[in-house]
């Protein structure tokens, strides 16, 4: 990792460090108002780490939009939309399981490909583009469904309903393994963040997706094909998507259209806490983590504490200007 | 760029084609009525147009044209005002907010056309009629049945609707009454703002504090499911009872048959009251001015 450390400088200014910082203070509320012990059971954090995960997905795609430079404003709606195609596949049409999988990815990747096209080839900018795309795909969700949530009880045509079993990949996505200790959805938010550190960080790709973030005309005399590299990062955001969507559905055991309204807001902060750069070029995916932790720890805190609703929205503003303002500190 | 103009151009009138197709014309033979929903993102009101077609269907000389107003107030007011110049027979209105929407359904109701409001108020008393439930009673229903159900001193957790909203108060004043002189504590208590993975996760958090919890208390049927699932997660789900409210049919009602919840308290749309009251009122009959929806509890067989 480059940023890790520069020599001649201490070791607090690197980003990583200063991400920690955060983290750490977080922790450090936790111990402090830890809910008569509660923060110190190993469950709470698993459970914290299964809520978190579905905005660590969609973290883990915008983090790639991020540093090559764009917003990604339409991964909430995409999220929906997997979800009901997925809910709809299996559990209405009893597709088998790896087909309706592949035709989410699919339907994932089409859109953030579709929202790449527009950045790159129509030259829209990245906000109003993903902004058109959040409509589109909450309304195709919703034209979809019918309004309704994709469950396990279906409409006849008499209007009554009749109920039909569970597919067995839903159960096991919602379970745990490793004699209980992680949820699935916590592995399969792993497995992204581990493919997108090979794709920022091992691949080819990946050096141009910082180069196009960094300095977007440089790269393009260098030879970076700068349209295809924002599309491709587009279409990986519109993938990780796909893999939330598929994971929010299982969680709920439907799918519902009108599911993670807002989410992108919370994917961009992750990113963001982390102290990848919203100018572009600046960034990595495992500060995306360090994010998604910082956040999650702090809703989980909120949360075991009871804390009422309109203290927690002001608590989380002030601790996240705090956090960005720790970071700043020691620039 | 001229390349994209184009493909732009032809896109645009495609949809323009699309959305004139979309729109049908009102009948000029027959009773027309228009309803005014006030957003189509909440299943509850889905099934509430659904159940007016489903009504409405049974008599064919009665057609309804349905507008979502998409939970913007101003947008609700132009539709009315809509439904005003298109000179349709009678109105049934579910108004988003009362203060903003009084003043135009006052003006459909001078004009002659009757209106039916339908769940939420508006003001004053220019209306024909308004059809609705009481959450402050269902509430209250449900705090009955957990002191019926419950020894002394058992631990409940109340999660909460959108506090902010007046179905979430609502729910909570009564449900409150209806505790109020049994010995039973809420230990826990959070908004999920009706959200099932909010639900679930503020469960989760409840269940990590307390070793003992005896009933959970949802305000609707989703978060009820969502705070089962944290429960089933860590096995503590047979020593909890969870009731919610709206007991939709695709939803609570499944879930209550599964024995998922043990009580769902119905939070009816009033969707088949409403058309027979507009056909009454069409017919020239009187109607009383305000109608209250009765709630059924749907329970887990034993």
């Amino acid at each position: 990792m480059k940023d890790l450390k520069t020599p001649g400088r201490p070791w607090t200014s690197s980003p990583s460090a200063r991400a920690l910082g955060a983290l750490v203070a977080v922790l450090l509320l936790g111990a402090l108002f830890n809910a008569e012990g509660a923060f110190f059971k190993w469950g709470t954090h698993r459970d914290m780490l299964r809520a978190v995960s579905v905005f660590g997905i969609l973290a883990c795609g915008m983090t790639g939009v991020i540093i090559s430079g764009g917003i990604d404003l339409s991964v909430g709606s995409i999220l929906a939309l997997a979800s009901v195609t997925f809910s709809l596949l299996t559990i209405h049409w009893h597709w088998a399981a790896p087909w309706a999988v592949l035709a989410c990815l699919g339907v994932g990747m089409a859109c953030g490909l579709c929202s790449g096209a527009l950045v790159a080839k129509a030259k829209m900018q990245p906000f109003i583009a993903t902004l058109a795309m959040m409509v589109f795909a909450r309304g195709l969700a919703k034209w979809v469904t019918g309004g309704e949530k994709i469950s396990q009880a279906v409409k006849q045509s008499d209007g009554t309903f009749a109920y039909v079993d569970l597919p067995p990949l839903f159960k096991w996505i919602d379970s745990r393994i490793l004699y209980d200790n992680i949820s699935v959805v916590t592995l399969v938010f792993l497995t992204c963040l581990l493919l997108c550190w090979v794709l920022l960080n091992k691949l080819r790709a990946g050096r141009y997706i910082y180069a196009v973030g960094g300095n977007e005309e440089a790269a393009r005399l260098s030879g970076v094909p700068v349209g295809l590299i924002r599309i491709v990062t587009y279409g990986v955001s519109g993938l990780c998507c796909a893999v939330a969507g598929m994971c929010q559905a299982c969680q709920e055991y439907q799918g519902d259209p009108e599911a993670g309204a807002g989410y992108e807001l919370s994917a961009i902060a992750m990113v963001v806490i982390g102290g990848t750069s919203l100018n572009g070029g600046k960034g990595s995916i495992w500060l995306t983590l360090i994010g998604v932790l910082t956040i999650g720890y702090l809703d989980k805190i909120l949360s075991i504490n009871a804390v009422g609703e309109d203290k927690r929205l002001m608590l989380t503003g002030i601790i996240v200007v705090a956090a960005v303002l720790l970071q700043k500190s020691r620039r | 760029m001229n390349h994209c103009m184009k493909t732009l151009m032809v896109g645009l009138t495609c949809m323009g084609l699309w959305v004139a197709g979309c729109a049908k014309k009102a009948e000029q033979d027959g009773l027309t009525i228009g309803m005014s929903q006030c957003n189509l993102g909440e299943p509850w009101r889905v099934q509430m147009n659904a159940d007016i077609q489903q009504a409405a269907s049974t008599h064919p000389e009665i057609k309804v044209i349905f507008k979502d107003a998409q939970n913007d107030t101003l947008k609700q007011r132009a539709q009315v005002e809509e439904f005003i110049s298109a000179g349709v027979d009678l109105i049934i209105i579910s108004p988003k907010e009362a203060a903003p929407l009084t003043p135009v359904v006052a003006q459909a109701y001078a004009k002659g056309i009757p209106v039916i409001v339908l769940d939420r108020r508006v003001l004053g008393d220019q209306y024909t009629c308004f059809i609705g439930a009481d959450n402050v009673k269902i509430g209250r229903a449900a705090g009955q049945w957990l002191v019926t159900h419950l020894d002394p001193g058992a631990k409940l957790v109340e999660l909460k609707g959108l506090m902010t909203s007046t179905p979430g108060q609502d729910r909570h004043t009564g449900f409150m009454e209806g505790i109020k002189d049994a010995n039973l504590n809420i230990i826990f208590e959070a908004d999920m703002k009706w959200l099932e993975a909010n639900a679930r996760k503020e469960m989760e958090s409840a269940l990590a504090r307390f070793d003992r919890i005896d009933a959970v208390y949802a305000h609707n049927d989703p978060g009820a499911h969502g705070a089962y699932l944290a429960a089933k997660a860590v096995g503590r789900e047979s020593a909890i009872k969870f009731i919610g409210i709206d007991a939709l049919p695709q939803e609570g009602q499944v879930y209550v048959e599964q024995g998922i919840l043990a009580a769902s308290f119905e939070y009816p749309t009033g969707g088949q009251e409403a058309i027979d009251t507009a056909l009454k009122i069409l017919k020239g009959e009187s109607v009383p001015k305000e109608i209250t929806l009765s709630s059924r509890i749907y329970e887990a067989k034993p």
